[in-house]
C-alpha cells in the first residue's frame, strides 16, 4: 500500500479531523478569495474613477512681462498682449501626444446676445440694454461637453447633441427656455450682438439649436434683474461663431488664451505634462501649463486607502492562516507518533510519510478550494452590497474572478506545504527508536 | 541460511550510562530465540539495534556479512527485518487486511486466514479486535513483508495465558516452517520454554542460558 492509498483513507476514515480541516481551508480560501476580489474591485474602481474624472492640463498665454504699451487716451495708458498666442498647429501636437484624450476651450460669457426671434424668460425688471431688450449670456466652446457645468452633472444635455470642435453657429439653449419659446433642436435663432462685428455693425447673429439640456429648474432667486442672472436664459455656442463674426479674417489661423487639456489617466500626468512641456511648437513660446487634477485627488485617495488596507488584510489572513494550519496540523502529527513509530519499523522512509501527510493535506484542499470557489461568489456579492456601499459616489463591484484560481491555488498549496513541513519537523528530526520510545 | 551477527557492539544512553559492552552474538534463520533479562538490562534496545532502529556506539551488525546499514537503515527495516511490538502497533484507520498489505502487495486474507483471522475480521476495526487478534494481525503483517528476521519485543505481554501460547506456536511455526529467524525479547520463562536458543543479557553482555 503506497502513501497515496494511506492519505485517501486516513482522509475518508478520520472523518471529524478532515471535517474539521475542510472548514478551515474553507474559510480562508474563502477570504483570501474575498479580499482578492475586493482589492481588484477597488482598483478598477480607481482606474475607471481615474478615466472619468480625467486629469487636465492648462495651456495659457503667459501676460506676465508680456504687455507692452500702445498708446494713451482719455481713459490713460493702453496696454496689449504682445506674447504667443495658443494655435491649432500647437493644438494638433498636443492632441496627438500619447496620453491625451481631448481638448477645450471654454470662455465664459463670451457673448452677450439679445433675442431677436424669441423671448427670455421675464426678470423683475426690464432693463432694456439694447434695442431688442435685455441679452442673455453664452459660453463659448469648443467641445460643450467638456464643459465644467456638464461634466460636474449640473446640467445634462436631454436633447440634440452637444458642441463639437469643427462646429459654427451651433447653439446649446436651457429646456425652460427652449420650452418658454417653444423651441426644439435644429431651430434657427436670431440674436442681436451687443458688441460691434468686423464691419462695425452691431451684427443679427443666426444659431441653430444642436441641443438643449436640464439643470436651470430651480435656480432661480426671484431676486434676478437683469435676463442674464437667470441660468436658464444663458447657453453655449460653438467657438467658430465669434470668429465668423468678429474675426473671419482669423478663422484659419484660430488663436486661443487659454486650452484645457484631458488626460486619459490622471496617474500618468506628470508625464504626459512633461511630454507636452518638450515640445518644439511649445518651446519658446509665452505659453504657461500647469497641472489640475484635484478633482482626481477627492476621489482617489479613499479608493487607494481601501485598497492599501485590503492588501494588509490579505497578508495578514495569510499569515493567520499559516499560523492556524500550522498548529492544527503541528497537534494532530505529534498525536500520529505511534502511526509515525509503526511506518518506520516497517521500513517506511521518512520523506514518504510526510508525502503521506502533504497528500492528505492536499486532498482536503483540493475540495476546500472547490468550495472556496462556489462560496465566494456569494459572499463577494454580499460584501458589495453590505461593506463597500459607495465610495465618493463610485459603486464598487467586487466579483471573483478566474484569474485569482491560479494564485490562490499556488499560494495555498505553497502555504498548507510550508506548514506541513513545519509540523512535522519535530518528528522528523527524531530518530526511529527515540519515536517508538515516545509511543510506548 | 542467513546469519545474523553482532560484533563487539557498545551502546551507551546519553553516550553515559553503558548498556551493552563489546557483545557479540549470531542469530541464524530456522530458528527461535529469546532473550531474557530484568528491566531496563537494554533487550528492547538491542532489539532497536539488531532492526535498524537505532546504531551502536560501536562494532558492527551484519547480515550474511554485509554491514547492515549499507543501503541504509530504512532499506534494512523495509526488506530484512519484520517487527512484532507487545502493543500490537496497528494503524488505526486501515483494516487488519490494509495493515497487512502495508509491508507486502501480496493478498493479506491467505496470510490472516493462516494466524487465525476469519475474513469478516479481516476487514473489521483494527480497535474492535481483541488483543490477541491484533497481535495476529501484527504476525501476519510481519509475515507479510517475507523478511527473513522476526524482531519481537513481548509478543505475549498484553496476552491471557492460552492467547500468549498460540501466539508462541505461531512464532515457533514463523521458525521452523517458514524458515524465518525469530527473536524474541521477553520477560515470559514460558515463552523463552518455546525457543530454540535462550540468551540472558546481564551486565551489558549477552550470555547464552
Amino acid at each position: 500500500m503506497n502513501f497515496i492509498q494511506r492519505a485517501v483513507l486516513y482522509c475518508f476514515r478520520q472523518k471529524r479531523k478532515t471535517l474539521i480541516l475542510l472548514l478551515v481551508l474553507t474559510a480562508i480560501g474563502t477570504l483570501l478569495l474575498d479580499s482578492l476580489a475586493i482589492r481588484d474591485a477597488s482598483g478598477n474602481a480607481a482606474a475607471g474613477m481615474r478615466t472619468a474624472v480625467g486629469g487636465k492640463l492648462i495651456l495659457e498665454i503667459d501676460t506676465e512681462g508680456n504687455y507692452s504699451l500702445v498708446g494713451e487716451d482719455k481713459w490713460g495708458a493702453n496696454y496689449v498682449y504682445n506674447g504667443d498666442y495658443i494655435t491649432l498647429p500647437i493644438i494638433d501636437a498636443i492632441s496627438k501626444e500619447e496620453g491625451v484624450s481631448g481638448y477645450n476651450v471654454e470662455d465664459s460669457a463670451a457673448a452677450y446676445y439679445a433675442a431677436v426671434s424669441f423671448q427670455y424668460l421675464p426678470t423683475n425688471y426690464n432693463v432694456n440694454l439694447t434695442k431688442y431688450g435685455d441679452y442673455g449670456t453664452f459660453t463659448a466652446c469648443l467641445s460643450s461637453e467638456r464643459c465644467s457645468a456638464f461634466e460636474s452633472g449640473k446640467y445634462t444635455l436631454i436633447d440634440g447633441r452637444h458642441i463639437m470642435p469643427e462646429d459654427s453657429h451651433a447653439l446649446l439653449i436651457s429646456k425652460e427656455l427652449a420650452d418658454y419659446n417653444g423651441l426644439s433642436v435644429g431651430d434657427t435663432v436670431q440674436l442681436y450682438d451687443s458688441y460691434l462685428d468686423s464691419e462695425g455693425r452691431n451684427p443679427i447673429v443666426e444659431l441653430k439649436i444642436t441641443g438643449i439640456f436640464n439643470g436651470t429648474e430651480g435656480t432661480a432667486t426671484g431676486g434676478e434683474i437683469l435676463a442674464d442672472q437667470l441660468q436658464a436664459n444663458c447657453g453655449f455656442l460653438a467657438y467658430n461663431t465669434l470668429f465668423d463674426v468678429y474675426a473671419p479674417e482669423y478663422k484659419n489661423g484660430t488663436e486661443y488664451s487659454s486650452v484645457t487639456i484631458y488626460v486619459k489617466d490622471p496617474a500618468e500626468i506628470q508625464n504626459v505634462y512633461d511630454k507636452i512641456k518638450a515640445l518644439p511648437e511649445i518651446q519658446g513660446k509665452t505659453l504657461k501649463l500647469s497641472i489640475s487634477n484635484d478633482d482626481y485627488q477627492v476621489v482617489e485617495t479613499p479608493l487607494e486607502a481601501l485598497k492599501d488596507s485590503v492588501t494588509t488584510t490579505l497578508i495578514i489572513i495569510t499569515l493567520t492562516s499559516f499560523a492556524v494550519v500550522t498548529l492544527l496540523l503541528t497537534l494532530w502529527i505529534r498525536g500520529r507518533k505511534r502511526e509515525i513509530g509503526i511506518l518506520l519499523s516497517i521500513g517506511k522512509g521518512k520523506e514518504t510519510i510526510i508525502f503521506q501527510f502533504l497528500t492528505e493535506t492536499f486532498v482536503v484542499l483540493v475540495a476546500a478550494l472547490s468550495l472556496s470557489i462556489l462560496l465566494s461568489y456569494f459572499t463577494a456579492a454580499r460584501v458589495s452590497t453590505l461593506l463597500l456601499p459607495e465610495i465618493e459616489g463610485t459603486a464598487l463591484t467586487v466579483q471573483v474572478s478566474a484569474d485569482y484560481l491560479l494564485p490562490l491555488c499556488c499560494i495555498s498549496f505553497f502555504l498548507v506545504a510550508l506548514s506541513v513541513i513545519t509540523a512535522s519537523w519535530t518528528v522528523y528530526r527524531l530518530k526511529p527508536k527515540d519515536i517508538l520510545t515516545k509511543m510506548s | 541460511m542467513s546469519v545474523l551477527k553482532c560484533s563487539g557492539i557498545r551502546y551507551a544512553y546519553d553516550k553515559k550510562t553503558t548498556i551493552l559492552k563489546e557483545m557479540n552474538a549470531a542469530f541464524e534463520t530456522g530458528k527461535m530465540y529469546a532473550i531474557l533479562g530484568p528491566s531496563g538490562c537494554g533487550k528492547t534496545t538491542l532489539l532497536s539495534l539488531l532492526g535498524g532502529l537505532d546504531e551502536p556506539d560501536g562494532g558492527e551488525i551484519t547480515l550474511d556479512g554485509k554491514n547492515i546499514n549499507k543501503n541504509g537503515l530504512a532499506h534494512h527495516r523495509r526488506c530484512n527485518v519484520a517487527f512484532i511490538f507487545q502493543s500490537y502497533n496497528l494503524i488505526d484507520y486501515l483494516t487488519p487486511a490494509e495493515n497487512v498489505a502495508l509491508t507486502s502487495t501480496l493478498p493479506p486474507l491467505p496470510l490472516l486466514e493462516k494466524v487465525g483471522l476469519t475474513q469478516e475480521e479481516a476487514r473489521r476495526n483494527v480497535l474492535k479486535l481483541s488483543g490477541g487478534q491484533q497481535q495476529r494481525v501484527a504476525i501476519a503483517r510481519a509475515l507479510a513483508s517475507e523478511a527473513p528476521i522476526l524482531l519481537a519485543d513481548e509478543p505475549t505481554g498484553n496476552l491471557d495465558e492460552d492467547t500468549a501460547a498460540e501466539i508462541a506456536a505461531i512464532l515457533k511455526e514463523c521458525a521452523h516452517q517458514m524458515k524465518k529467524c525469530v527473536i524474541i525479547v521477553t520477560h515470559s520463562n514460558e515463552l523463552a520454554k518455546q525457543a530454540d536458543v535462550v540468551f540472558r543479557l546481564k551486565k551489558g553482555e549477552l550470555l547464552q542460558a
